[in-house]
């Protein structure tokens, strides 16, 4: 589904992608941790096109983002990209429109549906992400994990086929945490692969097929939850666990 | 002397002062027509302009970029009189092209100041596109909008409600600047009160002048009041 080979990027001298290797089949749930500046975001951000690399390659679908460095057009770009949704750590809703103009707008801009079948859609989303009593609230009257909650149901409008998750719950109080993660953990039995960069040990471990441990711009440990949390098998990933 | 002497002295003092305030006010109203043809040729005109150098500000072509950069140095360096002077007096002094630049003394004006405050709306668009967060731009990017619809449905509606106040700011300026066609000979609200105040030796036409000013720009700030209500979210 994604199949990530030799990835390199640097910004200035600040090595921040060593060559990451990752092969992530489809409907998976990968979790990405790492101490902050192993790579981990910029890896998630260079999937889906919004950090450009400076060599490696990266096949979505078996299409491919980028070869050995070089991209293709803005456009094919694009196009390779739009089985893919991204939820981020700052929600990025648009602020100037209502809810239901956040979930229908990219639909209805991609002629992907009508009118009438975006607002269906919407509302079916949003009672799913329990929040159909705010459809036509305005992004600023609404409380962090509602917001995240909007995003999500925002991604989930395009339907995609893989979903990336860049720090969901960083920005949030504690006490709001949980209604994300619990809509997150709702969204794995659906065939979505997803991909988690995340700081949420228990619900790294809980939902995720394997656990990713990034550190210094290369994949360290890739391994089933288990062994990663309960017999971490490398010094860096066993001081990082002792120090949350 | 008596109170009553007081009193009519004051009342003629008074009349003589304050003479023909309804005649005063219908000379004057014939220059208002040229103050609100350059305030409207100018909104009208040098807003999209402005909005087109910021585009060609934030353009992928360099040099496209730099011609951007040096037009707003020039505008911003240099006084909006010497401009005015520059059009109606300076360009048929052009080699080759000069003669046929001898513009109107109106279209002159409108030219001058199309050009200027195009410069500095450029500038105010410029500043709102930077307030705007970059993951908006990454938002939108992930939905699968293209460079135009990010522009025109996510990007412009937020610049806009951060340029407002500015926007508001730079319009009442306008109503003002519009008092510097005088010099290249327009006869406008400040020309025609300047002329009768030199002619009745008497005040008031300067204070009925900035009485008028004072209510257009009073229009204004309602209005722009209202807009900003509008574009809140």
């Amino acid at each position: 589904m994604i199949k990530t080979i030799g990835l390199k990027k640097s910004f200035a001298d600040n090595h921040v992608l060593c060559g990451v290797d990752l092969h992530i089949k489809q409907g998976e749930i990968v979790a990405v941790i790492g101490p902050s500046g192993s790579g981990k975001s910029t890896f998630l951000r260079s999937l889906i096109g919004l950090e450009r690399i400076d060599a490696g390659s990266i096949l979505i679908e078996g299409k491919p983002l980028v070869e050995d460095g070089r991209y293709p057009s803005e456009r094919t770009c694009q196009k390779i990209c739009s089985g893919m949704g991204m939820v981020f750590q700052h929600f990025n809703l648009f602020p100037h429109m209502s809810v239901r103009g956040n979930l229908t707008a990219a639909p209805l801009a991609a002629k992907k549906m009508t009118l009438d079948e975006a607002n269906t859609k919407c509302a079916d989303l949003l009672a799913r992400v329990g929040l159909a009593d705010k459809i036509d609230a305005m992004p600023s009257s609404l409380s962090g994990g509602q917001k995240q909650r909007v995003a999500i149901a925002r991604a989930l409008m395009m339907d995609p086929a893989i979903l990336l998750f860049d720090e969901p719950t960083s920005a949030l109080d504690p006490e709001l945490t949980g209604e994300v993660l619990a809509v997150m953990k709702s969204l794995t039995n659906t065939g979505i692969t997803m991909v988690i960069v995340t700081h949420e040990m228990a619900f790294a471990r809980e939902v995720a097929d394997r656990v990713i441990f990034m550190d210094g711009g290369i994949v360290a440990i890739d391994d089933k939850p288990d062994a990663v949390f309960d017999a971490p098998a490398n010094e860096r990933l066993k001081s990082f666990l002792r120090a949350l | 002397m008596t109170l009553d002497q007081i009193a009519s002295r004051l009342s003629t003092a008074f009349s003589e002062t304050f003479a023909d305030w309804g005649t005063i006010f219908k000379i004057l109203m014939q220059g208002i027509g040229y103050t609100l043809a350059v305030f409207a040729v100018t909104i009208v005109l040098s807003i999209p302009l402005g909005l087109l150098l910021t585009f060609a500000s934030r353009s992928r072509i360099a040099p496209l970029r730099w011609l951007t950069r040096g037009y707003v140095f020039v505008i911003r360096g240099t006084p909006l009189m010497l401009q005015l002077f520059f059009v109606y007096f300076g360009l048929p002094f052009l080699p080759v092209i000069g003669p046929y630049l001898k513009l109107g003394r109106l279209a002159a004006a409108n030219i001058a100041f199309v050009l200027n405050y195009a410069a500095y709306f450029c500038e105010i668009f410029r500043g709102g596109l930077l307030s705007i967060d970059r993951g908006q731009y990454e938002a939108a990017k992930v939905l699968g909008f293209g460079r135009f619809r990010t522009m025109m449905q996510i990007i412009l509606p937020q610049m806009i409600k951060v340029a407002l106040p500015s926007v508001a700011n730079e319009t009442i300026t306008l109503v003002k600047d519009t008092a510097l066609v005088s010099v290249i000979g327009l006869s406008d609200l400040m020309e025609l009160s300047k002329k009768l105040v030199n002619s009745m030796v008497n005040v008031t036409p300067y204070i009925i002048a900035a009485m008028i000013y004072l209510v257009l720009i009073f229009g204004l700030t309602k209005l722009f009041e209202q807009l900003e209500k509008k574009a809140a979210y």
